[in-house]
């Protein structure tokens, strides 16, 4: 490390000291770091024995067997992709065309009322998701598709869906309101119509930011345990349908974490699992950070 | 097709998903209300051991009311800090990005941080206190942003009308600027129990039973809590959802109100704060 | 009351970041008096001002050298309470700033956070502060109102007010009339004028007729270097330098 580097964080550390109330906030402030090192320190840390026994099968196996000893953990990340491809399969389209609709075409007194609503959406909670779920989309699911039992992968991402459009929603909607008022009245000055505004000129400046709404919707699906483990029908197969029962990883981590005895190789192994949602919902959050930034440096 | 009528149908086919997402919420609410009839003052206030849902509510409350307390306090003094104090660039960068990492991790991995470290690593058990910090965890990142955004906004002018008069750094900070970032620390703070009330994951292992003798004495013993009895009964135990319904009209309820008041305080302060105009 | 020198700058020199915005100035100031800094935009003159209670030290960019002397003490001294300071040499600034808070509390606040008075004697400190500047008559049955239901004018008499209720010796104005209309302009000239008996007055400002009409001495700088300085009398009748008459006469500004 330069000298230069070694001087100006001596000196920041150094300046703290000067007053007592500045460094009860500076550690208020650096304990989302500290945090989150300790997230991963402890749950890898518990995960430690499982990886050193199966290493990347753990992810990668085909086989969850309690008796055999067996944890491998492929079907539950099958699972974790196919619900959240099929809910982001509604979602970015709903949830972008929304965006742009409250953001750009409706009146202004309506866009905050309108707002309020999908917030409110965003906010309830998933276990009474899980519970709409279960007790009006499973049954019709069930007889619309003549199943046996209404709890498949269909299910779990139609509701999925609809918690994951308010994020879509949300983060796009303040991407495109950002857009520049200047470049949509160069537009319009030249004669364009709304319509063609938003499209040649909104939406490619909002590109990278719709793109992040949609990264991070990715993360909040694959990270929903819940309203998935209510609805899914909680077989860990990889199916061939979407009207077949799945497993996601989250999931199966909570309905299993009750049994798990504490220090076993299962438990080891729902550790390990956790730990690779984790790591995938780091990068996806960090991706999304970064394509934001970008944007804004070329926007 | 004249370039008005195309844009009419672009408008149109961009509204209709606008109506479904709007049509979710009320299917979603009036399904909820079809149980009211499940719902009375008994219900309310009888104890689980006789059927009633007191001791759910009551540690449903305790929980998040511990938790704001917790992260309310940590979340605004890490606010000033990002916003008055941090110097410019790399540090606030990171931190900002962990900020926005802690409030992206899926809440069973929280709940299992929480277990490891809160109920294990410390002794804490499956008890309240362990709910309370790992429910902290995930209000922390919702009241740092939102304290961000309400102390951003306030002018400088106060600042440095305070400062000039002799006031230390902080007190000038304390005695002005946040006095009037208050009503959007506030907001904030009351978001972020809108979103753990309900929360079930994080408090799976950390400190819910499904059962408990009367309310909890002491924070290191366990609580009951709505979402918990009503995730439990439907997967451990099979029960049917309409089981559960008034478990889950009360949350319902407890969730909207929270968010509504939330979204109420941020459009009356808007109109109140004539610095802003 | 003081006589002689109240404020006595030395080679003063002032830096943000790379940009040295004053140059070596020497200055002295006398005690109960008006003292105008005019010049054109960007010479330093807030700079100079802010230099009088240490306020450019909330500027992360600037460093300060040379030596300040206020009733005789250095205020750049290691060891400096930069607190008492800021009581001491109290600021007006250009756009009226009142806190949001009450009348009442916007004139306590002061002396609250130095702990000069409380209960009855704060009442009587905020009614001596109002009257002073002028502003008693009209706020007197609504102290507990909004510092923002005032007008600007009002509002700028307000932060005067604020500035004297913790008993400064030393008042400094930052182009305190430039958001006002000339009626309000005319109550606080004449408010300057009243409160040089009691205290020593720096006011910085862009309007010459102003300067001439409220100021005792007068100060020209120019490009972070005072180009002349003396009473106001001379200054605007037989400037010495040719800039002075330049900026004088508007042809440049």
């Amino acid at each position: 490390m330069s000298s230069k580097k070694l001087n100006k964080i001596s000196s920041f550390f150094l300046n703290l000291k000067s007053q007592p109330m500045e460094i009860v906030l500076f550690v208020s402030a650096s304990l989302s770091i500290i945090i989150l090192f300790l997230m991963l320190f402890f749950v890898a840390r518990e995960g430690a024995l499982a990886f050193s026994r199966f290493g990347s099968d753990l992810l990668f196996g085909m086989q969850w067997n309690l008796e055999s000893d067996l944890f491998g953990g492929f079907p539950l990340l099958y699972g974790s992709l196919m619900v959240t491809f099929g809910a982001l399969l509604i979602a970015i389209p709903v949830g972008v065309c929304t965006a742009i609709f409250v953001s750009e075409v409706l009146p202004f007194y309506l866009r905050d009322p309108i707002k309020s609503i999908i917030e409110l959406l965003a906010s309830i909670p998933s276990v009474i998701y899980g519970f709409i779920g279960l007790l009006i989309v499973v049954p019709f699911i069930s007889s619309f598709f003549g199943l046996v039992s209404g709890q498949t992968a269909l299910t779990a991402s139609l509701i999925l869906s609809l918690m994951t459009i308010p994020t879509i929603v949300s983060v796009s909607g303040e991407i495109i309101s950002a857009v520049p008022k200047t470049y949509k009245e160069a537009a319009l000055g030249l004669g364009a119509t709304k319509w063609e505004t938003i499209k040649t000129v909104v939406l490619p400046i909002s590109k990278s930011g719709i793109l992040a709404s949609i990264m991070l919707g990715f993360g909040r699906a694959i990270g929903e345990t819940i309203a998935v483990s209510m609805i899914a029908g909680n077989q860990a197969h990889t199916p061939s349908s979407y009207l077949e029962a799945v497993y996601t990883i989250p999931s199966f981590i909570a309905t299993h974490m009750g049994e798990a005895a504490v220090g076993s190789l299962e438990y080891s192994a729902l550790f390990g699992l956790g730990l690779i949602l984790l790591i995938i919902t780091f990068m996806v959050n960090t991706l999304a950070d970064t394509v934001v930034k970008r944007g804004a440096q070329h926007g | 097709m004249g370039s008005q009528t195309k844009e009419r149908i672009f408008f149109f086919a961009l509204g209709v998903p606008v109506v479904i997402c709007l049509l979710a919420f009320f299917w979603i609410a009036a399904t909820l209300f079809t149980g009211v009839g499940t719902l009375n003052m008994e219900f309310l206030t009888t104890s689980a051991l006789q059927g009633g849902a007191f001791e759910m509510i009551v540690g449903t409350i305790y929980l998040f009311l511990g938790a704001a307390a917790i992260a309310g306090p940590i979340g605004v003094f890490a606010a000033i800090y990002l916003v008055e104090y941090a110097p410019h660039g790399k540090i606030t960068r990171i931190i900002d990005q962990a900020i926005n990492n802690l409030a992206g991790v899926p809440s069973i991995i929280i709940g299992l941080f929480g277990y490891t470290l809160f109920s294990r690593q410390l002794g804490f058990g499956i008890s309240l206190m362990a709910g309370w910090l790992t429910l902290a965890l995930m209000i922390l990142p919702i009241v740092i942003r939102g304290s961000e955004e309400a102390i951003r906004i306030v002018p400088q002018s106060f600042k440095q009308a305070a400062l000039a008069l002799g006031a230390t750094k902080w007190k000038s900070i304390s005695l002005t600027t946040l006095i009037a970032a208050a009503p959007g620390i506030v907001t904030s703070v009351i978001l972020g129990i809108a979103r753990v009330a309900g929360e079930t994951a994080a408090i799976l292992f950390t400190s819910c039973v499904i059962i408990t003798r009367g309310l909890p004495s002491s924070p290191l013993e366990p609580v009951m809590a709505l979402s918990f009895n009503m995730y439990v009964q439907i997967v451990a135990r099979g029960a049917p959802p309409e089981s559960v319904f008034g478990m889950a009209l009360i949350l319902f309820f407890i969730v909207v109100i929270f968010s509504l008041v939330a979204i109420i305080l941020r459009v009356y302060y808007r109109k109140k704060q004539p610095w802003l105009h | 009351m003081s006589y002689g020198d109240k404020v006595e700058i030395r080679n003063l020199n002032i830096w943000f970041g790379d940009k040295h915005v004053i140059n070596g100035l020497d200055l002295k100031i006398k005690a109960n008096s008006v003292t105008a800094i005019m010049g054109p935009s960007g010479c330093g003159k807030s700079t100079l001002l802010r230099a009088l209670n240490r306020m450019n030290d909330v500027i992360k960019s600037s460093r300060t050298t040379g030596d300040v002397f206020i009733g005789g003490k250095n205020i750049y001294e290691n060891g400096t309470n930069v607190y008492d300071l800021r009581r001491q040499v109290g600021m007006v600034f250009q756009k009226p700033n009142p806190l949001p808070k009450s009348i009442y509390e916007n004139i306590a606040f002061g002396p609250k956070i130095h702990k000069i008075a409380k209960g009855k004697a704060l009442d009587k400190i905020v009614e001596k502060s109002l009257r002073a500047a002028a502003l008693w008559d009209e706020v007197n049955d609504r102290l507990g109102d909004s510092a923002f239901d005032l007008s600007g004018g009002q509002q700028q008499r307000l932060c005067i007010a604020r500035a004297l209720a913790v008993d400064p010796e030393i008042i400094l104005m930052d182009e305190p009339c430039s958001a006002l209309d000339p009626a309000a302009t005319a109550k606080i000239e004449q408010l300057i004028r009243i409160l040089s008996t009691d205290y020593t007055v720096v006011i910085v400002t862009h309007n010459m007729q102003q300067a001439s009409r409220v100021s005792d001495h007068t100060v020209f700088l120019y490009l972070g270097d005072i180009i002349e300085q003396g009473d106001t009398k001379s200054i605007f009748e037989n400037p010495k330098h040719e800039l002075t008459e330049q900026y004088i006469t508007g042809e440049f500004g």
